[in-house]
């Protein structure tokens, strides 16, 4: 398997966040410290270039149809742009907090919403950056939001545990409790499984269909990073020296050994393709490597880049993979086999 | 990556005592660090180029096992939010409101491993109104707590006090925390490197506590000792009409006893040699003997010399009563009270001790909050040692705001140095002992401490 170097761009501080669109045209990255870029996948040619939020922008995301691009900063707002107009569209102005999570209803149509969190408020919003709904405040503040693959559902976590709201008439369908720090929330893409990855350290796992847990502990670090392979039977966590690997099949992970994919240094970014079975994942000193875990040996390549990932993006086709790192430079990397 | 982990000053202090002018006094100075500052009341700090961020004081109730603790779930989301940066910085100061109890801060740079890692809780600064303290002091409020945390008390606003209330107000201070540094100040007019990079939470540090604070409290506060010879002498208490050449002019501690003024503990020894060494050998064996039972001794009646608490009978404060000296040589007097007038008659006249000394009384103050200091000659067994640590966490770990030791564990030749807050601790083997003595020097600040129940429990772990 070979990885190449295919283009790299540079932001002014840290890669705080990274998404390619779905029609496969744009890769848009945020730094820390405010700026926001769209660049197009082929080339690297700048879309869009704007200031962002005013003390740092957190986050950001593309809608399904790739029309809009929606980020979230320190200054309490969403900020909605038109990626290949280069051009900021709307803002909405959401409260005092930051806006860290955000997340865009993953079904095409003409009722694009955005969720996003600002401390313990939950707002649905339209991209002209009106609200469509405001949900009641949680207990604390919301620490993860995760939409199931279908899109009828909304998870968000805060300290103590996970609601998951209808997404279409907005009531509460579970309160999921877990007493203590939730770092991040995925879906598996059959919809059966939702984990979290908690700071006590471990992963917790709920069939929310069958009302059913397990919980997963003896991690080194909190867990903050989570992906499941297209098939959902493969869930990588971070967490330690290695990518921890759960296989979730049949009755999921309970007594089962999972596979420990190693690096020299803690595991700091983590994704699966998005329809191939590669796992990318970057650890502390800069090294990327690829998995294929189902093989007996399954290291299919090492790259050691000068930073660290932030984070790891695969394109939509899986044929490139974008990785951000804490020195402001987005590398773009083919993979081919 | 980054080289070492970020040092992080926690600034508390009442509403008005002037944190925030401590902070922009620390901001504007030309010192070059690239500081962050994260605080409560937004818009109060108004420095260019600075990086402020406002927090909310969410407090996460952590539970693990038998260790329960509340921690700053803002600031792990803030400060780990900081760290995504290109350029790391030099320092960030939290600046907390008014009515908040530090523990929190300071328990979150125990708990979170990552915060743990990435940063280091360098000192918990408290800006105290010397105007104003007193009243919060003796109502009892969070102030007390913020005092008892601090590693660093800037007392500012002296200009509104006179030297006289100064000098009390210090000495309040030190009597609820004996191990912070206090600075005086008009307008928080303080060096930066008072504040900033004082290693308050440093392990190795820990050592560095003031001698005179170890002094432990005792329950005598006179000791003399005189060169008696062979005879039957006269031992008179009050008030003698001719002289006045006692100790007991120029005391300044007129501290509320609960002593019944017609009663009065002394206890004789004898002492080979006029030295330190066999003085504090007294001292030692006195501070046992003043916890036995004691022996009621009526005017005119003798004395009992050696291990016997003497409990002296008086009408009106005043008394008379011998003493019999077998053998001529030195003894020492230990008195309860140093208030109290003590003469050796012998032939009528006035023996001049040749060594005497005041102790720290052992009710001073009426404080909750107090510091207890154990220090203790000789090694301690690890399993003992481990199991009253735990105990005493266990059972105290609440009224326990600050700790901090160097201890002698039998088997190691390195000092275990430890610190923590309430029931949270770390604790590693530092440097050799090498030629230094080994000993304990352990110092307690909390809530409701027994001084005596401590130093007795903690001898229990000697090897």
């Amino acid at each position: 398997m070979n990885l190449t170097k295919f283009w790299a761009a540079q932001l002014d501080d840290y890669v705080i966040d990274l998404e390619w669109s779905r029609d496969g045209s744009l890769l848009a990255a945020a730094s820390g410290s405010g700026p926001i870029e769209a660049y197009n996948a082929k080339d690297g040619a700048k879309r869009l270039s704007v200031s962002g939020h005013a003390n740092g922008t957190n986050t950001l995301r593309f809608s399904p149809d790739s029309l809009v691009l929606a980020s979230g900063g320190q200054d309490g707002c969403v900020k909605f742009w038109d990626p290949l107009a280069g051009q900021h569209t709307s803002t909405a102005s959401i409260g005092n907090d930051w806006i860290e999570h955000i997340g865009f209803r993953p079904t095409l149509g003409s009722n694009t919403s955005l969720a996003a969190s600002c401390g313990k408020k939950l707002s649905i919003l339209k991209t002209d950056g009106s609200v469509l709904k405001q949900l009641p405040d949680a207990a604390k503040t919301i620490s993860a939001l995760a939409w199931d693959p279908e899109g009828g559902c909304l998870a968000a976590a805060h300290f103590g545990g996970v609601k998951l709201w209808d997404s279409d008439d907005w009531i509460v369908q579970k309160e999921l409790t877990y007493a203590n720090g939730i770092n991040t929330l995925a879906w598996s893409p059959n919809s059966r499984w939702l984990v979290s990855g908690n700071a006590d350290p471990s992963v917790h796992l709920w069939i929310p269909s069958e009302d059913a847990e397990l919980h997963m502990s003896g991690y080194e670090g909190k867990v903050k990073h989570l992906s499941f392979d297209i098939t959902s039977r493969w869930l990588a966590t971070s967490g330690g020296r290695d990518a921890c690997l759960w296989d979730c099949s049949g009755a999921g992970p309970e007594g089962r050994e999972p596979n420990m994919l190693p690096h020299d240094a803690p595991v700091c970014a983590l994704a699966f393709q998005n329809s191939h079975g590669i796992l990318a994942t970057g650890s502390l000193d800069g090294t990327l490597e690829l998995w294929s875990p189902e093989r007996k040996n399954p290291l299919r390549a090492t790259v050691k880049m000068p930073a660290a990932a932030t984070k790891i993006a695969w394109s939509w086709d899986d044929r490139y993979l974008a990785v951000g790192s804490t020195q402001g430079i987005i590398y773009v990397l083919k993979c081919e086999a | 990556m980054a080289e070492g982990p970020i040092p992080v000053t926690v600034l508390t202090g009442f509403l008005g005592a002037g944190k925030t002018t401590l902070l922009n006094r620390i901001l504007t100075e030309q010192h070059g660090l690239k500081l962050a500052v994260i605080e409560n009341e937004f818009g109060e700090v108004g420095v260019d180029n600075q990086l402020v961020i406002s927090s909310d004081e969410e407090l996460f109730e952590m539970n693990n096992g038998c260790i329960c603790c509340s921690v700053r779930g803002d600031l792990i989301r803030i400060l780990g939010r900081l760290l995504k940066r290109k350029d790391r910085l030099d320092g960030i100061l939290i600046e907390t409101t008014g009515l908040a109890n530090p523990a929190p801060v300071a328990q979150t740079f125990f708990t979170d491993d990552e915060i743990r890692t990435a940063f280091r809780l360098d000192a918990i600064v408290t800006v105290v109104d010397a105007k104003h303290v007193s009243t919060h002091l003796d109502a009892g409020d969070e102030s007390v707590k913020q005092i008892g945390f601090a590693d660093v008390i800037v007392l500012n606003k002296t200009d509104l006090v006179t030297a006289e209330e100064l000098t009390k107000l210090k000495s309040r201070i030190h009597s609820i925390n004996a191990v912070a540094k206090i600075h005086t100040t008009n307008n928080c007019a303080i060096p930066i490197k008072d504040v900033l990079n004082v290693g308050g939470f440093n392990l190795s540090r820990a050592t560095e506590l003031d001698p005179a604070f170890l002094e432990p409290e005792y329950p005598f506060e006179w000791a003399g000792a005189y060169a008696l010879p062979q005879g039957n002498h006269d031992f008179v208490i009050g008030h003698v009409d001719h002289d006045h050449d006692h100790h007991d002019c120029g005391h300044d501690h007129h501290h509320e006893h609960d002593r019944n003024e017609n009663e009065l503990d002394v206890v004789i020894l004898p002492l080979d040699n006029l030295n330190e060494t066999d003085i504090h050998a007294a001292r030692d064996l006195a501070l046992k003997v003043f916890s036995d039972w004691e022996k009621k001794v009526v005017e005119s009646e003798n004395l009992a010399l050696g291990a016997t608490l003497n409990r002296l009978e008086l009408k009106d404060g005043n008394g008379r009563f011998k003493i019999e000296i077998k053998t001529p040589g030195f003894y020492v007097v230990f008195e309860q009270c140093s208030e109290v007038p003590l003469h050796i008659q012998v032939c009528g006249e006035n023996v001049k001790p040749g060594w005497q000394n005041d102790y720290h009384p052992a009710h001073s103050h009426n404080e909750d909050v107090t510091s207890v200091g154990i220090h203790e000659i000789g090694e301690l067994d690890g399993k003992k040692l481990n199991a009253w640590i735990s105990e005493l966490l266990r059972v105290k770990g609440n009224d326990i705001y600050r700790m901090k030791g160097v201890i002698s564990v039998k088997g190691s030749t390195k000092r275990l140095v430890f610190q923590g807050v309430h029931m949270l601790f770390d604790a590693k083997f530092d440097r050799e002992w090498g030629s230094d003595k080994r000993m304990n020097t352990l110092v307690f600040i909390g809530k409701n401490l027994d001084r005596a129940a401590l130093n007795a429990s903690f001898k229990s772990c000697l090897a």
